[in-house]
């Protein structure tokens, strides 16, 4: 279902990257490094003083012609990005709300594992699986 | 006939006209754009397109942004963008997409309002001119052949303009012309307009006059360029006519005043010039005529003067208020009558008929323009268009209010009549209008446009005015503030048929996003990288370059490394074809350095991208003198290592080299503190004892862990090696060929600087860390790079950062790094270089044995050496020899040996050894070689003992010789020479030794010197581990060395002289000791079997004393330990304790060192060989068994942790020891027959010999009476009894042997303990009785038996 998945660290430089092989990967990585400001501006547009309670999930970001891009912000300001397929229809906003959830347990997970350094890229492979599960739906 | 012409445009400050209501309306900076006619037969919309499109390419080509001015930098969030505000390449784009626009039916904006007649005065006869030129221009208008000129309206303003060259004509005809032409037009109609009043000349006399016209020109000429290009045969005709000198008229048929509200808007100077410009260069070079004039094609209006601009100014204002303004505003007041008397029948009459006839009326007009796909088309002149034609008039001047309202009821009217493209037209201007107008009494009409876009676009397919649309509103949503919107809007108008025109609006679009109040970074990155890619497309490489460099910015360091690498390579490429190789290197080598994630293919592309590049810029010849940096590989520069060291012969036959220094060694701190430490004690040993101030350990590969902060010093004409270790961090392999190392040369503060190559490494594939030695340094490493046949040349330069500095509190704030000269070395004069060499130097040797091996020293340099040393970590393990020994070095046993007979029980040979003889001071020996000196290429060979250490297992020992120079260096003042081995030690034999005291009374002995008789026992074990090997031991010779004892006499009770042990065999030997009189230092020996060997001579005196020096350095490092500990913890013991414990001690102290020496029989390789050893054991004291064999745990560690004073164990101590103060002896007869029958009593002597063991006065007192104490004695001594004194007082001298005569009295025969005395000694000083008992221990029997009186 999702063609791309990242997780954005706080500066804004990718902790995770990953999209379906078959397409150009290059052009994910623009997209997603584009949305990020869609996310700021989401986040910001949020009053301080509400910032506590807000949603953390951001909804849709940005239709591009062949692609959504869905954000999600976690409250250390790490930004999860999900990009479906257009044509995808059936995806409603649930799901992507539950997939969401899913990434940032996985997420929070990672980051529970002592041997693992905050800000270096994510090689976990617990992770790689959740992520994978979610790509691979497609079919 | 006549048709030349350039656009112009004229703006003028000010300007009234009155409307429809007869207000006053102003009209401010108005702008007269004059173009020539050009009636092309109708030229295909398609070849239009194309020129169009050219042009417009070549407008965006040419404007490209001037280096470093309009950056500014922007600062949001983290980022800092250096950005270019504005780009001048997008509006001339606009403002010549706006011009170039053909007239379109639907609007009439661009049409023609006004057409200026304009003849030369030189003309024959002016006036027909004017006549011939307005039927031309009529036929031109309302004959239907052209299409091109689409005129406002019908009755066009017609202005008659005589021009007058000052230089060339008449003036006077002139004027009268003028005022003939004044009588048929009317003032208000005609001009007479004089110029050119300067007279050519040539072009550098001129003052300078700034070119009235340059703020023109350079558009227009461009223009030209292209659209010139079709009426060229016309125009060549008509030049030839009215050519003037510099400055040619262009006799404008028409001109058309065609005003836009954007170049209102971006326009505002005032007062600007009436151009009457010159034809461009290209035209002129067509007409062959005006070749030979001065063609002065860069400068215009050479020949006008002041006052000529003044009355070209006065000529247009003329024309415009006296001409142009009154006919628009007639022409408003009339349609606007028009409108006004149609506006109450024909509303509901059009309305009434659409509805009886609507369903045939479209179709109809279908039919009859079947190009229409997109509504219904109106004749040029419909009254339906009358409106819009109102409209656009006041829109012209200005009068927006009114224009919008037009515009407005158009718009409804087209769209009731489904006219699209009119409709979409009216609402776009409505829109502008709307937006224009001052006040703003509504709000602007955002969706007029959206609408009017979409209509074009997807209604009437018509790109060209969707775009020109699009282009208004972004324009004017920017200027609202509305960015987001506008970026929308631009990006929406993106499409895949025009590049140009989608990369400048994409560009716009970032231009946009980063404009915004919360400024969107990456997206403004992303569509430039969009835009860029657009422009590379369309041919705009500059244009490119500049997006991408500026999308760069937000891309790089970020850890977007798929995106970097992408906008570096695009950079890349572009800079190389706008031949820029220096920047498309650098952005390549960015690509290369930067921790690439892409694939290997990618990589592989990259590189082949970046060496390409290397070697085109190569072949120009760019930069010929010094070489390209390479980025790869990677050189781990801290990992660098320094070797000063030549080319060592490893190994020459059977001879084996030092092993020295190499760059095989990893670094070992500890090891390197180790050989200092050596090297510490060389140095001192050379300088009397005293180690120098400023001594250096000296170093001889350096690496990153080394002491780098001093210069190192190297010796001239002997190698440095260089090692430096790569990393090819890309997953493409790397081909380095022919590697070579740059190096400079500086002698002294005259910084020649010479750089060159030396030594070549061929083909080296590097995979992905690999290290590879080069030699001699130091700047920086040159060599070709290849992949794929691209072979390039490079270097890469070596630069060493030293360690982090981390003393001050300044470096722990700041990063600061130190020196680093590890590859800065200074050259010294000549030093001597030597070289070791060991011969039959063991790997494996077993514990204590000896072996002879050879060392060779060689001296390889020029320069003689002298004061060679060497230090070990085990001194013990070698010796040189004290005095050359030629007699035993042919015999095969290490030993010097003399036969003796066979003699058993002979008394044992003793020999005086004096002790220093053999010592050394400390660990360093110096090397006895014969001269002292070494020559230059001499070479000397010493034999060397060896001596297995005493505990098994592998033992590191390491040698560090030392010499030096014979003449005395500046810089150098000794070198050192390192060699470690490897010793496997296995055990051989174990050897315990113990001494007793002999029971046996002295009177006994033979030759009793005196008392003292101490047994040794002496346990040989074999307790080697290898089974198969070793086939048995044998003991040779068994030797003591001491001060006071010496081995007297083997007891062998079996008379087996020959020991031999096999494996796990143990034998005991007995000798005895006896107490010797010399004072000096002695060894005895003591032979066992037949060969005696002379323990006092070379191998084994030499490390017997090795030895013995440093168990003696570790037992006092122990008590020196102990002591400390326990003075730490409480008071001394008492001085009575003390004083006790010393006397006992002394005479318990027996201070014996008995050497073992042995053969073991070996077989090794089907060989049986003799292998020779000897053990040492030291015997302390009497009673307590002393090994060879280290024992595996020591206490020392453990005493520290006592938690009670020693004081009680101190004072129990000197009980158990002075009770061995006093040796007793009793003497009798072991039998004894007496006859009880006869008499009762049966009297014994009994001597009691009394021996003081110590060097103290003893008191003794012996007590004969015996109290039965213990229970056991009871029985057996119930029946005799000691006669006579029963108790003795004695006090006994040092070594005092005292007897006495008892007598025991026995009744009846049995068998009796004699040993019932008590014997109390203290020492005679000591005022306290603490007497001790004396030992009692075994007892003494006697038989007494009854004499048979029958036998006797």
């Amino acid at each position: 279902m999702a063609v791309c998945i990242a997780v954005i660290a706080k500066e804004n430089y990718p902790l995770y990257i990953r999209s379906v092989p078959s397409q150009n990967e290059l052009k994910f990585h623009y997209t997603v490094h584009t949305s990020l400001d869609v996310v700021e501006e989401k986040v910001s547009a949020v009053g301080k003083s509400l910032a506590d309670q807000r949603e953390l999930y951001l909804g849709l970001l940005y239709p591009t012609e062949d692609y959504k891009v869905y954000g999600y912000v976690t409250n250390s300001k790490v930004k999860f990005v999900i990009v479906v397929d257009s044509s995808n229809t059936s995806l409603r906003d649930n799901e992507i709300r539950s997939m969401f959830r899913k990434l940032h347990n996985s997420f929070t997970d990672v980051m529970c594992n002592p041997f693992y350094n905050p800000g270096d890229p994510i090689l976990s492979k617990a992770f790689n699986g959740i992520v994978s599960g979610m790509m691979v739906q497609t079919s | 006939i006549l048709r030349c012409g350039f656009p112009h445009r004229i703006s003028f400050s000010l300007g009234h006209i009155r409307d429809p209501n007869n207000q006053l309306q102003t009209v401010k900076n108005l702008r007269i754009c004059v173009n020539n006619v050009v009636t092309s037969p109708s030229t295909s919309s398609a070849a239009l397109g194309t020129s169009q499109n050219r042009l417009l390419s070549e407008v965006v080509f040419s404007c490209q942004p001037q280096e470093g001015v309009q950056s500014t930098v922007m600062r949001t969030g983290d980022y800092n963008l250096n950005l270019s505000v504005t780009t001048p390449w997008f509006e001339a784009y606009r403002e010549n997409f706006f011009q170039s626009m053909p007239a379109s039916d639907h609007e009439f904006l661009n049409h023609y309002l006004a057409c200026m007649l304009v003849v030369s005065s030189t003309e024959a006869v002016p006036v027909e001119q004017f006549l011939k030129l307005s039927q031309e221009q009529h036929r031109i208008q309302h004959s239907g052949e052209y299409t091109d000129p689409k005129w406002f309206i019908p009755n066009t303003l017609k202005y008659y303009v005589l021009l007058h060259d000052m230089n060339e004509g008449d003036e006077q005809r002139a004027d009268m012309v003028y005022e003939d032409m004044k009588q048929r037009y009317g003032s208000h109609g005609c001009y007479l307009l004089k110029i050119n009043s300067r007279a050519s000349s040539p072009p550098e006399e001129d003052e300078q006059i700034p070119d009235p016209w340059s703020q023109y020109l350079h558009k227009q000429n461009l223009r030209n360029q292209v659209s010139t290009d079709e009426p060229h045969n016309m125009s060549r005709l008509h030049f030839n006519l009215f050519c003037f000198y510099m400055l040619e008229e262009g006799p404008g048929v028409s001109s058309c005043l065609d005003t836009h509200p954007l170049q209102l808007d971006a326009d505002s100077s005032t007062g600007s010039l009436l151009t009457l410009s010159q034809v461009d260069s290209d035209a002129k070079t067509s007409t062959g005529d005006i070749d030979s004039l001065p063609a002065g094609g860069g400068h215009h209006g050479a020949c006008l003067t002041l006052n000529d601009h003044d009355h070209i100014r006065q000529f247009i204002q003329e024309f415009t208020f006296r001409g142009l303004l009154p006919h628009i505003e007639k022409n408003i007041r009339q349609l606007n009558d028009q409108l006004v008397s149609r506006k109450g029948l024909s509303r509901s009459l059009f309305s009434a008929t659409k509805k009886w006839f609507g369903g045939g009326k479209v179709p109809e007009k279908g039919i009859s323009e079947p190009k229409s796909t997109y509504g219904i088309q109106y004749p040029p002149e419909a009254p339906e268009l009358q409106i819009r034609k109102m409209a656009d008039l006041c829109f012209l001047v200005q009068h927006y209010e009114l224009a919008y309202s037009c515009y407005h009821t158009a718009k409804k009217d087209f769209l009731s009549d489904q006219a699209m493209l009119y409709a979409a037209g009216a609402l776009e201007m409505a829109a502008v209008s709307a937006f224009l107008q001052g006040g703003a009494p509504r709000p602007y009409p955002g969706h007029y446009m959206e609408t009017a876009i979409q209509t074009y676009r997807d209604v009437c397919k018509s790109m060209v005015l969707a775009e020109r649309c699009a282009l208004l509103s972004a324009e004017i949503l920017k200027s609202q503030g509305k960015y987001s919107e506008a970026a929308t809007l631009l990006i929406k108008m993106t499409s895949e048929d025009s590049d140009l025109r989608s990369a400048l609006l994409l560009e716009q679009a970032a231009h946009c996003f980063i404009n915004m109040r919360n400024p969107m970074v990456r997206k403004f990155a992303f569509h430039m990288i969009l835009a860029g890619h657009r422009f590379s497309k369309a041919g705009q490489r500059r244009h490119a370059l500049r997006c991408y460099t500026q999308a760069m910015q937000v891309y790089k360091d970020r850890g977007w490394s798929l995106a970097e690498d992408h906008i570096n390579f695009t950079i890349g490429r572009q800079s190389f074809t706008l031949g820029q190789p220096e920047n498309a290197l650098l952005a390549f080598r960015q690509i290369l350095i930067n921790d690439s994630r892409q694939t290997a293919t990618q990589q592989a592309a990259f590189l082949r991208e970046y060496l390409y590049v290397v070697k085109v810029r190569s072949v120009l010849g760019e930069n010929e003198g010094c070489l390209p940096q390479l980025p790869l590989p990677f050189i781990h520069s801290s990992a660098t290592r320094v070797y000063f060291g030549h080319e060592r012969r490893l190994a020459e036959g059977e001879k084996q080299a030092a092993t020295d220094v190499s760059l095989d060694q990893e670094y070992d701190q500890d090891l390197s503190v180790l050989w200092c430490q050596l090297e510490e004690q060389l140095v001192a040993s050379a300088n009397q004892g005293i180690l120098p101030n400023n001594f250096q350990p000296s170093q001889s590969c350096l690496n990153s862990q080394t002491d780098n902060l001093h210069h190192p010093l190297a010796v001239v004409e002997e190698p440095i090696i260089i090692e430096v270790t790569f990393r090819n961090p890309l997953k493409v392999s790397l081909l380095l060929s022919n590697l070579s190392l740059l190096w400079r040369f500086t002698t002294g503060t005259l910084s020649v600087g010479k750089e060159s190559t030396s030594d070549q490494l061929l083909g080296e594939m590097i995979t992905n860390e690999n290290t590879l030695a080069g030699k001699v340094s130091i700047l920086s490493k040159s060599r070709q790079q290849t992949l794929d046949s691209i072979i390039i040349r490079g270097r890469q330069d070596l630069q060493i950062q030293g360690p982090r500095l981390n003393l001050t509190k300044e470096d722990k704030m700041l990063v600061r790094h130190g020196t680093d000269r590890r590859l800065e070395p200074i050259i010294t004069s000549p030093m001597p270089l030597m070289e070791v060499f060991f011969l039959q130097f063991p790997t494996a040797l077993l514990c204590g044995e000896i072996r002879k091996a050879y060392v060779e020293f060689c001296n390889v340099s020029a320069v003689a050496l002298c004061g060679l040393r060497v230090a070990s970590t085990h001194p013990d393990f070698f010796t040189f020899g004290s005095q050359p020994n030629p007699g035993s070095t042919e015999n095969c046993s290490a030993y010097a040996t003399f036969p003796t007979p066979l003699q058993p029980d002979s008394m044992s040979p003793e020999m005086l050894v004096s002790a220093p003889d053999f010592s050394q001071p400390s660990g360093v020996t110096e090397i006895p070689i014969l001269g002292s000196t070494l020559q230059p290429g001499e070479s000397i060979q010493l034999p060397l003992w060896l001596r297995g250490p005493d505990r098994e297992g592998v033992h590191e020992i390491n040698f560090l010789f030392y010499y030096e120079s014979t003449e005395k260096g500046p810089k150098i003042s000794h070198r050192v020479l390192r060699h470690t081995v490897f010793i496997c030690a296995s055990r051989s034999l174990s050897v315990q030794a113990s001494a007793c005291r002999s029971s046996a009374s002295p009177h006994h002995s033979v030759d009793d010197k005196g008392i003292g008789g101490t047994l040794v026992f002496i346990d040989v074990e074999n307790v080697n581990a290898s089974e198969s090997d070793v086939h048995e031991f044998h003991i040779v010779q068994v030797s003591s060395s001491s001060q006071h004892w010496c081995l007297h006499k083997y007891i062998n009770p079996y008379n087996n002289y020959d020991c031999r042990l096999s494996s796990r065999e143990r034998a005991k030997l007995c000798f005895k000791a006896m107490r010797c009189t010399h004072v000096s230092a002695s060894t005895s020996y003591l032979e066992t079997f037949c060969v005696q060997i002379i323990s006092s001579s070379t191998p084994c005196g030499d490390f017997f004393f090795r030895c013995l020096q440093s168990s003696e350095f570790q037992q006092v490092n122990l008590t020196t330990r102990t002591s400390f500990s326990s003075k730490s913890q409480g008071p001394p013991p008492t001085d009575t304790g003390s004083d006790i414990t010393s006397i006992a001690k002394k005479c318990n102290e027996i201070d014996l060192n008995i050497i073992v020496i042995w053969k073991a029989y070996v077989v090794e390789d089907n060989k049986q060989l003799i292998l020779e050893g000897q053990l040492h054991v030291a015997l302390q004291t009497i009673g307590k068994e002393a090994s060879s064999l280290i024992p595996k745990e020591e206490a020392p560690e453990m005493m520290l942790l006592r938690f009670k004073s020693d004081l009680p164990s101190s004072v129990i101590l000197p009980y158990l020891e002075l009770s061995q103060l006093i040796r007793t002896n009793l003497c009798y007869p072991e039998t004894f027959t007496h006859p009880f029958v006869k008499d009762s009593l049966c009297l014994v002597p009994v001597t009691l010999t009394l021996s003081n063991c110590s060097l103290a006065q003893i008191d003794v007192i012996v007590e004969l009476r015996h109290k039965s104490t213990s229970s056991e004695s009871l029985e057996v001594h119930s029946s005799f009894a000691w006669v006579g004194q029963t108790q003795y007082k004695l006090q006994l001298g040092r070594r005092e042997v005292v007897s006495l005569t008892l007598q025991a009295c026995f009744f009846r025969a049995g068998v009796y303990n004699l040993n019932t005395p008590r014997v109390f000694a203290k020492p005679a000083e000591q005022s306290t009785m603490c007497e001790a008992s004396q030992q009692t221990a075994c007892p003494a029997l006697i038989i007494i038996n009854n004499a048979c009186p029958l036998l006797s």
